[in-house]
């Protein structure tokens, strides 16, 4: 891993589209702006390992049956 | 051509029915060629992987639970289903939705980094 140091207001460039910058540091946060073009997607590292997991899952799922689904109602989103 | 499939056995098919996800799904980077298969008798559609004929995904219609999803010009939104025996613990994950154009036969995931969308959404309620 690159490991570089930073101070507020730097920033660090990524290829010729990609900027990161840190806005500003507290105890235990820090607030970065990303500057990229719009068909980079830009994610919290959870959320995609999340996202990941659950797609893994749904694929070990797939043969699973359950029966009778026509007893139950789609629950639709308020 | 033809591939095995777990759920719907051998299955035959042209070149113009494979659905290219040139990015893979998240964590099926690799596999980026489908089938999109619709069982008439069920609520559920199929996308099953060609390189990989074991994998196939679920998937349920989001525009039957939300008019209000996030939508995408000539593409429909797909969430992937995680079946169970139990129909109250199946979910739709609706934080990554899969969207498909069938006409120009793309497909691609995206996430939707907002709480309102959960990975884990309850399909059915009693």
């Amino acid at each position: 891993m690159l490991v570089l140091t930073r101070k507020i207001n730097e920033e660090i460039k990524i290829g010729p589209d990609i900027s990161i910058k840190i806005l500003s540091i507290s105890e235990n946060q820090i607030k970065i702006g990303i500057e990229a073009p719009q068909s980079v997607q830009i994610l919290r590292g959870e959320v995609f390992e999340k996202v990941k997991e659950s797609t893994l899952e749904a694929s070990r799922a797939s043969t699973q049956k359950a029966d009778d689904l026509l007893k139950y109602k789609i629950h639709k989103i308020e | 051509m033809k591939i095995n499939t777990y759920h719907f056995g051998e299955v035959e098919f042209t070149e113009d029915k494979i659905i290219i996800f040139n990015s893979g799904l998240l964590g099926f980077e690799n596999l980026k060629k489908f089938l999109f298969i619709k069982q008439d008798d069920s609520y559920f559609f199929w996308l099953n992987s060609i390189e990989d004929p074991d994998i196939c995904f679920p998937l349920f219609s989001i525009r039957m639970l939300d008019d209000k999803f996030p939508q995408v010009e000539n593409y429909e939104a797909f969430g992937i289903t995680t079946l169970n025996s139990d129909p109250l613990n199946i979910t739709v994950n609706l934080k990554a939705p899969v969207y498909i154009n069938q006409n120009d036969k793309l497909g691609y995931q995206k996430i939707i980094d907002t709480d309102k969308y959960p990975v884990h959404y309850k399909l059915f309620s009693e």
